[in-house]
Order: structure tokens, then sequence, then C-alpha cells
């Protein structure tokens, strides 16, 4: 099956220090792929960059066959990014910002309309949709944004952290339409610190650390690989 | 297209707050409450001014001097039977500002043109320019009595001649001439209603790019702080037009904000001005002006627009970078003061100066901000300076594309991300 990301020889610097050292990886359709790695291992980086907002300093990147360098604005119309710590616009009613982003991507008003009422479904927000965002709190911005990633079925959703700051059910909620999401054939690719999401969510893992990618695999392949009972325990493992 | 109108009504819309209505409709309120203030006061002291009269002499001089007074729109207190400290304390506790003391044997003096003072004492209730004008309104009425007296005795000791050739042997006519065109009249009342007349110029376009500047800024801040920008920087829309949109949506919002807050101005400049264009017209300057060619036409509007448009883009390509820079909506409220400094320095020196007399090295500074340009433009449209006001014009174009191509640049970057001024160490970190 073709991957609907390749990256190749992926390098970052900023200034002198080394962000990335040449990570490759490729996420295939429909799958999770996640990258797990300490605070600074390069995590944002690579997704910042396959997001368009950070230029590489090397290495390759495509999508569907678009290169990343060449063509930023073909990949802006494929992919979603939902940062790690990201906001609606406080002024904006969470529905206004739902059709304000659908606009981008809709050719018509007819499928504008059906992103936004999918973006509903996802963030199951009921008539808090009506208020303005800066009334949400902390959970309910996350899902709005959620389902603003989620809406237009893009071919890469890029979620950093996606239940940052969500409580325990919501996170769960989070994890299952993720998931739903991917099985109707969306591909992610995902950061966490957290193992146990990780193993719940990722068909595909990559552990990552000072910029490198230090092994790859299933959660299962993994385990069985490091003698492990869970992905922590991996992690600990390919550290050493 | 239809991608960049979406981004532009989401701008304008996050621009136009309550707060922004509350904060234009408080000002336009106080400007309309201190233009009618000062108008109030104004007409208060157009009125009959009171005044105390204590005539020690009871000459017939003494007594023209009261008439005339009168005829000066004084209301005449005479103070019957009163000593000059008695007559003070009593003006002290009325409502009077002005006693005027005439002495024993004034009039007996006059007549032999020997000096003798009249004495006059104001009291001051309050140190406002109104508050005194009773004062300099007492000061003419002497000055004419001044002139009445000397005439009379001159007419007396040389009954065929005219005083006014002795007291004035020279007199002149004043003529102004601007370029190729000539017209009788003072060039100071000429240089002062045309002041007048185009002093909103300069108040205009402070007001536009302080507003407008401060929108972008606080738009790219907010952007940073509300953790938005990440996200709207992978929405397929072009950099470009994310910079543009941001601009243009501050520069109608300012615009709006600008008229506004000039409807209130007008209120209050008509408190005081008022008078001034009334005066002016009596004394027939807008016949000279129109000699002249200092009238304001469409065209000179027109040039007059454009330059100051223009130099409304170079604040918002400026306040864009700048915007950059911020990291939050506190730190773009102290990265606008460049801006505003650049504005207020030849808004000062167009009140102050001429920047033409002004030394090379200053005038090349003054020159090279793009903002001194439409303070000038009026100036040189009136003087037929055209090559001026078009290096003006140009200069500022050229600047704002070069600010333009540098702000779409960083907007292209990863910049735009990780280009932020620390205050606390004091360097750029790119």
């Amino acid at each position: 099956m073709e991957a609907v990301l390749e990256v190749e020889g992926l390098k970052k610097n900023y200034g002198h220090l080394e962000a990335l050292k040449g990570i490759s990886f490729e996420v295939k359709p429909g799958e999770i792929f996640a990258l797990i790695g300490p605070n600074g291992a390069g995590k944002t980086t690579t997704l910042r960059i396959v997001a368009t907002l950070l230029s590489p300093s090397g290495g390759k990147v495509t999508l569907l066959g678009h290169d990343l360098k060449k063509e930023p604005e073909k990949f802006r119309e494929k992919i979603s990014y939902l940062p790690e710590e990201a906001g609606a616009y406080k002024n904006l009613k969470g529905i206004d910002y739902l059709k304000f982003m659908a606009k981008f991507y809709a050719d018509t008003e007819e499928k504008a309309r059906e992103y936004v009422d999918r973006a509903k479904l996802i963030s199951d927000l009921g008539s808090r949709i009506n208020e303005k965002a800066g009334t949400y709190s902390k959970g309910m911005v996350r899902k709005l944004l959620l389902g603003r990633a989620l809406m237009t079925r893009p071919e890469l959703a890029i979620l950093d952290e996606p239940t940052s700051g969500l409580d325990v059910i919501n996170a769960l909620e989070v994890r299952e339409i993720i998931k739903k999401f991917a099985r109707e054939g969306i591909s992610v690719l995902l950061s966490s610190h957290n193992m146990l999401e990780i193993e719940f969510l990722s068909d595909r893992v990559a552990l990552i650390d000072q910029g490198v990618i230090l092994d790859s695999g299933t959660p299962a392949e993994l385990k069985e690989k490091y003698q492990a009972r869970n992905l922590e325990e991996v992690f600990r493992s390919a550290l050493r | 297209m239809k991608k960049f109108l979406n981004l532009l009504t989401k701008e304008i819309r996050e621009l136009i707050t309550l707060q922004l209505f509350i904060s234009l409709l408080f000002t336009v309120f106080l400007f309309y409450f201190i233009g009618q203030m000062a108008k109030t006061e104004i007409k208060r002291a157009m009125r009959i001014q009171k005044i105390a009269v204590l005539d020690l002499d009871g000459s017939l001089l003494s007594q023209q001097l009261t008439d005339s007074l009168s005829l000066a729109n004084f209301q005449v207190e005479k103070l019957e039977g009163k000593s000059k400290a008695e007559a003070i304390a009593w003006t002290k506790s009325s409502d009077i500002n002005l006693l005027v003391v005439i002495p024993t044997g004034f009039g007996e003096s006059v007549d032999t043109l020997e000096l003798r003072e009249m004495e006059t004492y104001s009291f001051l209730r309050s140190f406002s320019i109104i508050g005194s004008r009773s004062s300099v309104i007492l000061g003419s009425v002497v000055n004419a009595l001044n002139n009445y007296i000397s005439d009379d005795f001159l007419k007396k000791k040389i009954p065929d001649f005219n005083p006014e050739k002795l007291k004035k042997p020279i007199r002149s006519k004043d003529y102004v001439v601007v370029k190729d065109r000539m017209a009788e009249g003072a060039a100071a009342s000429i240089a002062g209603f045309i002041s007048s007349q185009s002093i909103f110029v300069p108040i205009i376009l402070m007001m536009i790019i302080i507003y407008s500047s401060q929108m972008v800024i606080s738009a790219i801040a907010m952007e940073k702080q509300n953790k938005t920008l990440e996200t709207l920087l992978t929405v397929p829309i072009s950099r470009t037009s994310i910079v543009a949109t941001k601009m243009l949506a501050s520069a109608v919002v300012g615009l709006i904000s600008a008229v506004i807050y000039l409807f209130g101005f007008r209120y209050y400049m008509s408190g005081f001005m008022g008078d001034v264009s009334r005066a002016a017209a009596s004394e027939g300057l807008p016949k000279v002006i129109q000699e002249l060619g200092l009238g304001m036409t469409a065209n000179t509007y027109l040039i007059l627009g454009v330059s100051l448009f223009l130099a409304i883009l170079c604040a918002l390509a400026m306040a864009t970078i700048l915007g950059v820079l911020a990291e939050d909506y506190r730190s773009a409220q102290s990265l606008i003061m460049p801006v505003i400094f650049l504005v207020m320095i030849p808004y000062f020196l167009s009140f102050f100066s001429d920047i033409k007399n002004l030394s090379l090295p200053v005038k090349v500074f003054v020159w090279a901000i793009p903002f001194s340009h439409p303070f000038l433009t009026t100036q040189n449209l009136l003087l037929e300076n055209y090559r001026a006001v078009v290096g003006g014009i140009l200069y500022m174009l050229i600047f704002f594309i070069a600010l333009i191509v540098i702000a779409a640049r960083i907007f292209s970057t990863d910049r735009v991300l990780t280009m932020k001024l620390r205050f606390r160490r004091k360097k750029l970190v790119l």
C-alpha cells in the first residue's frame, strides 16, 4: 500500500542546535502513526514541519507525491493540524469559528455546511456551540478544535497531544473519535506523552529522542522486541 | 478571492468589539462636552463685562473715559464716596474682575500733557485666557483714549494739520506674492487662515496611523497570545493574503474610527474656531486666498488623500513586522511606540517650524520618515512644489513595497513563529 506521508532524512537546525538529525518514517492510509519521546526530543518540530509551519533544514517530505518544499499550498489543502496549545478566536461563537474554517476548504456552500455539521457532531458542544469561544472551558475548546481538525476528513490529520488538558471522560471520547475517523480512512500522525493513549490509539509507533528515531514498529512488535509489558518499559529499554 | 474575503470578514469582526464602540462613543462625547463648554465660556466672555470705576477726579475727561467704557461693552459700576482701599475691598468681595481708579487731577494733567497714571486692578479668579479678556479690552479702550487725547492736543496746537501724519509718518501697504500671483493682504493673516483650514490634516493622519497600527499589531499579537496563529498558518490560504487581510481590516476599522473620532473633534474645534472663520471671512481673506491660488481644490484633496493613504499603508506594514516580534498583547503595546514616535516627529515639527529651514542632516532625517510627507503635501500643493509632492508619494510607495515584501517573507518562513523580542534580555531571538 502506498504511503500517504513519506519522511526521508528530515533535519532541522535552530542555529547551532540540531533538533532533528535525519529522521525517516512513513504513514500509510488509515493508519495512526505516533511519535513518542521526552520533552525536546523533536516530536513537535517534526509535526510542525509536516504541517508546513517550519521549513526543514534537510531531507525530504512528501504527501501523496507532493513535495513539501515545492508545494506547501498542496500540503495545506490535504492536511489538518491540531497544535498542542491551540485556541479559538474568543470573539467568535463556536459555530462561527467552524463556518470560518470550513470556508477555506469547501468549494461550495453545501460542502461547507457538511463540514460544519460534522464538526458539530465531533465537538458535541450542544447549545454552547452558539456561544462565544471566550466563554468555553479548556476541554470545550479542545473538542471544538478537534471538530475543526477532522471536519474536512483530511488526507492526513496531524494531532499534537490531542487530549492535552482534557479530563478522563473527555480524553476517552476524543480517543474514540480519532480511532473512528482512522477506521474510515483518515491517516493520523500524532504525538503524545501519554504511553497508554499511544498504545490504545496507534497502529505504529516511532520512539524519538534527541532528534533521532531510536526504533519503530507496532506496539505489539516493540513490546515483544524489548520484552516489555507496556510502551513505557519499551521506551526505557530503547533509551538504554 | 472567496478565502481572502472570508479571512477579511473574520479580521474585521475580531476588531470591531463592544470595547471599541464604547471607547469611541466616550471619546466623541468627551470632545462634544469640552467643545460645548468652550463655546459657552467664549459666549460668556463675549457678553457685557462688569467693571468698577472709582472716579476721584470728576473732570470732563474722566467722564468721557467712563462713557467710553460703556461703549466698549462694559457695564460700568460707579463707586461713589469711597477711598481707593475701600474700592479695592468692595470689588474684591463682588463678582467684578476689574477696577479702574481715576486719580485726582487726571483731567487737568492731560490738558497740559503731563503724564498722570490711571490705575487698573485686575482680580484674577482663574488663570484662563478667557478670564483675563476684560483687561485686554480695557487696554484697547485706554489706547483709543490716548489716541483721542493726543489727536485733540495736536489739533489745538496745529489746527490745519492731520495728527495722523505726525504720529505715523510712514505707512505700509501689504502685498503677498505666491509664485507668479500677487494680492493685497497681510502674510500673517493669510498663513493663519490657511493653517486654520488645514489643521485637520496632521490630526487625521496621526489619529488614523496610531489607531490602525495599534490594531494590526494587536491583531497579530492576539493571534499569538490566543494560540490561533499556528492553526491559521496551516489553512490553505497564502501567507501574503494573511498579512494583507490583517492590514486591510485594520485600515478599514482605523478609518471608521478616525471618522467617528473626527466627528467628535469637529464639535470640539467648532467651540474655538467658529469665530476665527467668521473673522477671516469679514476681513475678505477667502477672496485674497483665491487670488493667490491657495484654495483647496478637488485635485488637491485627491492628491492629499493618496499621500495620506500611502502613509497609513507604511504604518500598517511597519506595525505588521513589529507585531511578529510581539509575544503577547502587552508587549505589542510597547512595540508600537517606534511608529508613534515616527508620527509625532513630523507632527510637532509641522506645527512649530518650517521643515525647509532645518539643517541638512535633520532635514534628511525628517524626509526619511515616510509620515513626514503627508504633513508637507498640503503646503507643497498650495505652493505648487509638485516635484516634492510626487517625490514624497513615490518614496512612500517604495517604502511600503519594501516593507510589505519583508512582512510577507517573514510570514512565509519560520520567523513568524520563532522571531520575538525579549524585553528582559533585550536581544533578537531568531
